[in-house]
């Protein structure tokens, strides 16, 4: 403890030298908070868009084409799984917009819109009329509405796989967040879909599901494979399909990780040169207290100390500053969702610290090999 | 008393491995508890050399130093701290009093070093601060007094863990003659009270006279190992231990000088008395006829 209380002292006397460390450690930890929510939040709202407003896991038929038959044991083991936060059936088919000489394929899935909803958040991304799912009527994406000048209260004449034809009346046109969506997608009853499949009302195309942790979906598939229930069916789900997704966020990851390094092994540098020079600076008083008897080891923890206190409280400030730049860059209002990832903070605190404690490794040894006879010979 | 507090045979100290200085050589001599004596010799003529060996701050090339019935050679680094600790007190020409500390802080060091509890070292701190004449300053930067303050709180800090023995290198050499002759006043009251030995390296021959052994080193050997010897020149060898020795013939005067006449300067041509004298003291040394000195290989 003696070791702590002069380092402690050290410390102290040199103000300036002790604030310019804290501050180094300061702004790298800072720099690795900031730099590493906004990254994670990027990621997380890029996710979301992506998949957010989709099945992340998929239960079908292993036999292509067959229905499910969503029983109530399945329905039971499928909502009591921990992973999964929503199970909507659904029923899906394709069919063809005809207006005119032009047409348009659209992928058409059938359910109750509030079950729909929470996946899809029709009803919240409406961007003209009011969704309804009623028998007869259809919600269809904005391009695909603007391209054919349909509007809400428009008649829509579908063509079936099987050739017949149907009218629907467009309720709602909704923005899905993606073009591909927009052009594509469209939503009617699920009576009009089990009549147009030829499903019993149990009977469903697919159970879309979606998760707590999206990247937790392989886990949660998996799990649902093997459940008794789910014999004879099949589960994906969407990292399998999404592989040039997840390449790009484990590019954007990778590439966080080297400055944060980078940023680290500057921090580093800076802390162990200063840890140096102080150790140099105090090379005489370390000669005196080992000629009064301290021993090697605890002259050799003054400068372990210094760098865990300068690491603990430069670090202290660090998240203080990210989390602070953070929150005010969410306030300036982006069009992502920025939050400090508290996980993450706490890791770069505790990295900070170790980094820290790592660089004064070379002045401790130094400190702990000082032969006293040195000083006192120099005079 | 048992043991003596220090003995030292046969030391040697040679410093380089390529270019080889030979600082100290056969030097043999012991010394027992609660004496007061002092080292003298020419500047380089291995002084510091002798007090930092026998401090455990150096070590030797030859011979062993043996710190109250402890074979120095033998222990460790920590041990060799723990014995600096427990059994030393050094004084300093330079105070060498840490900056960042307090007056009271310095002194209570060597204590906290020793693992003692703060609030008894404080409290002896103060008995010692008061003793030496610094009361009211125990609060004070150790940057903030005078030279000769600071060489005291460098005395108190040094007596703090109640050493056996205080080694002092040239304590005054940065004072003036009022502060030298406080600071011996004050070597001499502590030694009265508290019994502690001293050993006081010095090349002022009219403080080393103060004291009650003078041991004269020149070329890196012992030449000269009296006790009371210039206060009765007429007696040349009036010694009484048994590792007590004669002074050099030319050490003692030809006759009826004074008490206060200065040790006779080590032979300025040192090297040419030796080979017909045995100038020396101990054993060992006389065994090596030729007289190195600091000798340059
Ligand atoms: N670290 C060292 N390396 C090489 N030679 C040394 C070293 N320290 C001392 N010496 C040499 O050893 C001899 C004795 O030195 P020492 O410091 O013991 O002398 P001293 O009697 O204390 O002198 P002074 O009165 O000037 O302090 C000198 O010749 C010196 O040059
Ligand atoms: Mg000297």
């Amino acid at each position: 403890m003696l070791s702590l209380r002069i380092a402690a002292r050290f410390l102290r006397k040199s103000p300036v030298q002790s604030g310019l460390i804290a501050a180094g450690i300061a702004f790298g930890i800072g720099v690795q908070v900031f730099l590493g929510s906004l990254i994670i939040s990027l990621q997380e709202s890029l996710v979301d868009e992506t998949i957010g407003s989709s099945p992340q896991v998929t239960v079908s038929s292993a036999a292509e084409g067959e229905p499910v038959t969503y029983t109530e044991v399945l329905q039971r083991t499928l909502e009591g799984h921990p992973g999964v936060t929503t199970v909507v059936p659904t029923r899906a088919y394709s069919a063809i917009y005809r207006q005119g000489d032009e047409s348009a394929p659209l992928q058409v899935t059938g359910g109750e819109l509030q079950r729909l909803d929470t996946i899809y958040d029709l009803s919240g991304r409406v961007t003209a009329g009011e969704a309804s799912l009623e028998a007869g009527e259809v919600v269809v994406g904005r391009d695909f509405a603007a391209e054919f000048g349909l509007e809400p209260g428009a008649r829509l004449t579908l063509v079936r796989p099987d050739g017949t034809a149907d009218d629907e009346t467009v309720t709602a046109v909704v923005d899905f967040g993606a073009a591909a969506a927009n052009r594509s997608l469209a939503f009617v009853a699920g009576s009009t879909a089990a009549e147009v499949l030829g499903q019993e009302p149990d009977e469903y195309t697919a159970v879309h599901l979606q998760v707590d942790d999206v990247f937790g979906s392989v886990a949660v598939a998996d799990e649902l494979a093997a459940e008794p229930a789910l014999e004879g069916l099949t589960v994906s789900e969407w990292q399998a399909e999404n592989e040039d997704l997840l390449g790009a966020l484990q590019a954007q990851s990778s590439s966080s990780y080297t400055i944060q390094f980078f940023v680290l092994l500057a921090v580093a540098l800076g802390i162990a040169s200063t840890l140096a020079i102080s150790a140099v600076q105090k090379t005489r008083q370390i000669g005196i207290l080992k000629a009064m008897g301290m021993k090697d080891r605890g002259a050799g923890r003054i400068f372990f100390w210094q760098a865990l206190v300068l690491g603990a409280g430069g670090a202290a400030f660090g998240v203080l500053l990210g989390v602070v730049l953070i929150l005010v860059f969410a306030q300036v209002g982006t069009t992502i969702a920025l939050s400090p990832q508290w996980g993450f903070t706490g890791i770069s605190f505790v990295v900070g610290v170790a980094v820290a404690v790592l660089s004064s490794i070379i002045p401790s040894r130094r400190t702990s090999r000082l032969d006293p006879i040195e000083v006192i010979q120099g005079g | 008393m048992g043991e003596p507090l220090l003995v030292a045979e046969d030391l040697g100290k040679t410093y380089g491995t390529e270019v080889k200085t030979v600082a100290l050589q056969g030097v043999s001599f012991t010394l027992e508890r609660g004496e007061f004596a002092s080292i003298v010799g020419q500047s380089g003529s291995g002084k510091s050399t002798l007090l930092n060996l026998i401090g455990l701050l150096d070590t030797p090339t030859a011979g062993s130093v043996a710190l109250d019935g402890h074979d120095t050679r033998r222990l460790s680094g920590n041990d060799r701290a723990r014995l600096r600790n427990e059994l030393l007190g050094f004084v300093f020409q330079f105070h060498h009093l840490l900056p960042e500390f307090s007056v009271l802080e310095n002194v209570v060091m060597p204590g906290l070093i020793g693992g003692g509890s703060a609030a008894t070292l404080r409290a002896r701190a103060v008995e010692v601060l008061g003793l030496l004449g610094l009361d009211g300053l125990e609060e004070k930067n150790a940057n903030q007094l005078s030279g000769g303050q600071k060489q005291r709180v460098a005395i108190a800090r040094a007596l703090l863990n109640r050493p056996a023995l205080v080694l002092a290198d040239e304590p005054t050499g940065n004072l003036d003659t009022v502060n030298t002759a406080a600071v011996y006043d004050l070597f001499r009251t502590i030694h009265r009270e508290l019994g502690t030995a001293f050993l006081i390296v010095t090349h002022d021959r009219a403080v080393a006279q103060q004291t009650d052994r003078i041991l004269e080193v020149a070329d890196g050997r012992l030449v000269q190992d009296v006790r009371d010897a210039y206060v009765s020149p007429a007696t040349p060898s009036p010694v009484d231990g048994d590792e007590a020795t004669e002074p050099l013939p030319e050490a003692s005067p030809s006759g009826g000088e004074e008490a206060t006449e200065p040790l006779p300067e080590a032979s300025p041509d040192g090297g040419e008395h030796a080979a017909d004298e045995p100038a020396v003291s101990g054993p060992g040394a006389h065994e090596e006829p030729e007289r190195g000195g600091s000798a340059h290989v």
